[in-house]
C-alpha cells in the first residue's frame, strides 16, 4: 500500500483523534492557567502558573496522591499475584470444567464498573450478606468509615479487576512447550521448581504488560471510588480522579482542576513512556 | 503440563477453584435477591433467603403507573421481541440479503421501544435506558466504521509512520480520561453541544478508537494479502476491494471488536456524568441510588443494579468465545 492510499484510510480515524484527543489535551494545559469558574466559561481569568501552586500547596490533593499510590501498592501485586495462582490451578483441571469457571471469573470483569460497585456495596449495607457475617463474627456493626471504606475499595478491585490478568496468564500458560515441561518432569523437577524455573519465565512478558496495564489502570480509577465515597462523602478515602472531579464540578475551580489533570498526565508518563518504547520497539521488529 | 493425578490435590484445587468463584459471583446473586424484597425484608437482621418475592421494585423503577392489563402487556411485549428473534434467526430464509433483514429487525425493535412510552406510564429511568441504546449504538456504527478503514490501512502500511500512529494513539488511550473530558465539559459548553447525545457519542468514538483500530488491525493481519490483491487484479480498485472482499471475511473481527466497543460505551460513567445534566445514560442514572437515606433505596438499588447488567450479561453469553479470543489475542502474541 502506498502512502496516500495510507492516509486516505486513514484520515476519518486520524481526524477524530487529532480533533478530540491531542486537541484537548493542549486545551487542558491552556486551561489549567485560568482562573475559572462556573461563572467565567466564556472570560476566564489568564493566571499563569498560580493553579500549579495552589495543588501543590492543597494538602487534600497529597492526600488523594497517597492513596492513589496505597491504592496501586496493594491491589496491583495482589490482582497479578491471584490470576496468576488461579491460572495456573485452571490450567491443571479437566477441559469439561474450565468453560464454567472462566464464565464466573469474567463476570465481575464484564459487568458495568459502577453497578458492580453497587452490587458489592450491598453487600454491605445494613441487612447485607458480609454486613451479617461481620457483625456476627466480630460482633460489631459495619460501618463506612475511612478505613472500612479503603480496604473495601481494595478488596472491590481484586474482584473486579482479576480477571483481567487471570485470563491474560490462562492464555499464556497454553502456549507453554511441551517438550520443556515432559524434559524437566524427567530431570525430577518438582511441581513448584516447574512453576519458578519454566513458567514464569515463559510469562515473563505477559507479567511485564499485566503489570503496566493494571498499574494505569489503578492509577486512574474513578467509578469504584465514587459509588462506594457518595454516602455522606468520606473525602479521605478519595483518590486523585475523585478529588479532581470534586474540584470541577463541586467547588467549580475548573482551572485548578485542569492544573491537577495535566500534573496527573506528567505523573504517569513515568510507567507510560516505557511501555510505549518496549510497544514500539515491538512493533518496528514485527514490521 | 502433565495433569496432578493425586486426587487429594486435585480436589484441593477445585475447592480453591470453587470458592474463587463463589468469591466472583456472590455479588451478583446477593443483589439478585434484594431485588425481589420488600425493604423490611431487605434490611432485617438475619439475612432472609426464604421469602415471597415481589416484583415491586422493578415496577417501582420503571414504571409510573402500572398498566391496567399487565399480563396482557408483558405478553404482547414478549411476543413482539421473540417474533423479531425468530426472524433473525431465520434471516437467512428470507428472499433478501440477509444484512438487509438484520436491519429492517434493528429498526423495528427501535421502534417498538421508542413507542412503549405511548402505551404505558413509565418512569424516567426508561428514558435513561434509551439514551443508553442511542449512545451505545452510535457509538459502534461510527467507532467501527471509521476503525475498519483505520485498522486496514495499519496493516497493509509498512512505512514507520503506521508505527508510530498506532503508538502514540495507544499512549493517548492509557491516560487518565479527566485530561480530555474537561476540555469536552468546556468546549460543550461554549458551543451549547452539552447534555446532548451527539456530543457523547462523538467523544466516546474519540476515547475508544485507539483500542479499536489496534484491535480491527491485528484481526486484518490475519487476513491474507493475496485476497485482496486477486481482486484488484481482477479491475477492482483498492476500496471497492475493502468493501466487497475483505470486509465480509472480517466479520467474525468486526463483531468481536464491536463487543468491546459495546462494554466500553454502555459502562463509561466518568464522560457521561460531566458531560450531561438530563440526558444520562444508565450508569448515570443508578450511580443516584448509591447513597440514600430512606430503607426503600437498597432495594431500589438492587433492581437498577440487576435491570442494568442482565442486557450485558445476556450480550456477554451469546458472544462469550468472541470476548475471550479478544481479550486474549492482542495480550498473548505481545
Amino acid at each position: 500500500m502506498d502512502r496516500r492510499t495510507f492516509y486516505m484510510f486513514m484520515s476519518p480515524s486520524l481526524l477524530i483523534m487529532l480533533l478530540l484527543m491531542v486537541f484537548p489535551l493542549v486545551t487542558s494545559i491552556w486551561l489549567s492557567m485560568q482562573f475559572m469558574t462556573f461563572r467565567n466559561i466564556n472570560a476566564p481569568e489568564f493566571v499563569f502558573l498560580a493553579n500549579y501552586l495552589e495543588v501543590f500547596e492543597d494538602r487534600k490533593f497529597w492526600q488523594a496522591f497517597s492513596f492513589t499510590m496505597t491504592y496501586i501498592a496493594i491491589a496491583v501485586p495482589l490482582q497479578i499475584f491471584t490470576g496468576f495462582l488461579i491460572a495456573v490451578l485452571l490450567d491443571q483441571i479437566s477441559k469439561r470444567f474450565r468453560g464454567i469457571y472462566i464464565a464466573a471469573f469474567l463476570m465481575p470483569f464484564i459487568v458495568v464498573p459502577v453497578v458492580g460497585t453497587l452490587m458489592v456495596k450491598q453487600l454491605f449495607e445494613s441487612g447485607g450478606l458480609v454486613a451479617w457475617v461481620y457483625r456476627e463474627v466480630i460482633g460489631a456493626r459495619f460501618i463506612f468509615t475511612e478505613q472500612s471504606v479503603k480496604s473495601l475499595l481494595i478488596a472491590h478491585a481484586l474482584w473486579a479487576a482479576t480477571p483481567f490478568p487471570l485470563v491474560v496468564f490462562f492464555a499464556g500458560l497454553q502456549t507453554l512447550p511441551h517438550e520443556l515441561v515432559e524434559a524437566s518432569m524427567i530431570d525430577g523437577a518438582t511441581r513448584l521448581r516447574q512453576i519458578r524455573h519454566i513458567m514464569i519465565p515463559h510469562l515473563r512478558s505477559l507479567f511485564v504488560f499485566v503489570g503496566l496495564i493494571s498499574i494505569m489502570d489503578s492509577y486512574r480509577v474513578f467509578d469504584s471510588v465514587f459509588v462506594l465515597t457518595e454516602q455522606n462523602p468520606i473525602y479521605k478515602a478519595e483518590v486523585m480522579m475523585l478529588y479532581t472531579f470534586r474540584t470541577a464540578m463541586s467547588v467549580q475551580r475548573l482551572g485548578k482542576a485542569n492544573a491537577m489533570s495535566v500534573i496527573t498526565v506528567v505523573m504517569i508518563l513515568i510507567v507510560l513512556v516505557p511501555f510505549l518504547l518496549r510497544t514500539y520497539k515491538e512493533q518496528t521488529e514485527e514490521r | 503440563m502433565k495433569r496432578i493425578e493425586n486426587r487429594y490435590v486435585l480436589a484441593l484445587i477445585y475447592l480453591i477453584l470453587t470458592a474463587y468463584a463463589i468469591f466472583s459471583v456472590v455479588p451478583f446473586f446477593w443483589t439478585a435477591i434484594q431485588s425481589f424484597k420488600t425493604p423490611r425484608q431487605a434490611n432485617s437482621r438475619v439475612p432472609l433467603f426464604i421469602f415471597e418475592p415481589t416484583l415491586d421494585n422493578y415496577s417501582d423503577l420503571w414504571l409510573k403507573a402500572i398498566p391496567d392489563d399487565p399480563v396482557f402487556a408483558a405478553i404482547v411485549l414478549v411476543a413482539i421481541f421473540g417474533l423479531l428473534v425468530a426472524v433473525s434467526l431465520n434471516a437467512r430464509r428470507f428472499p433478501l440479503p440477509r444484512g438487509l433483514v438484520y436491519m429492517a429487525v434493528l429498526a423495528a425493535g427501535f421502534a417498538v421501544l421508542w413507542s412503549i412510552p405511548g402505551y404505558i406510564r413509565t418512569q424516567t429511568f426508561y428514558d435513561y435506558f434509551l439514551n443508553t441504546i442511542i449512545v451505545t449504538v452510535g457509538t459502534i456504527c461510527i467507532s467501527i466504521s471509521i476503525g475498519c478503514m483505520a485498522g486496514y490501512g495499519l496493516a497493509r502500511y509498512s512505512g514507520i509512520m503506521g508505527v508510530v500512529i498506532l503508538v502514540v494513539a495507544l499512549g493517548f488511550r492509557s491516560l487518565p480520561g479527566m485530561a480530555y473530558i474537561l476540555p469536552y465539559w468546556w468546549f460543550g459548553q461554549r458551543s451549547g453541544l452539552y447534555d446532548t447525545h451527539f456530543l457523547l457519542i462523538i467523544t466516546l468514538v474519540a476515547i475508544n478508537q485507539p483500542f479499536t483500530i489496534w484491535m480491527l488491525r491485528s484481526f486484518f493481519m490475519n487476513i491474507p494479502k493475496e485476497i485482496e490483491e486477486s481482486a484488484m487484479v481482477d479491475g477492482a480498485n483498492r476500496l471497492t476491494a475493502f468493501i466487497r472482499v475483505i470486509i465480509p471475511i472480517m466479520w467474525p473481527g468486526i463483531i468481536s471488536t464491536a463487543l468491546f466497543t459495546m462494554l466500553l460505551a454502555y459502562s463509561d460513567f466518568l464522560l457521561v456524568r460531566i458531560l450531561t445534566q438530563s440526558n444520562w445514560t444508565l450508569t448515570v442514572a443508578i450511580s443516584k441510588y448509591a447513597a440514600g437515606e430512606d430503607p426503600g433505596h437498597i432495594t431500589l438499588a438492587a433492581a437498577a443494579a440487576v435491570s442494568a447488567a442482565v442486557p450485558i450479561i445476556i450480550v456477554v453469553f451469546i458472544f462469550q468465545s468472541q470476548l475471550v479470543k479478544g481479550l486474549t489475542s492482542g495480550a498473548v502474541k505481545g
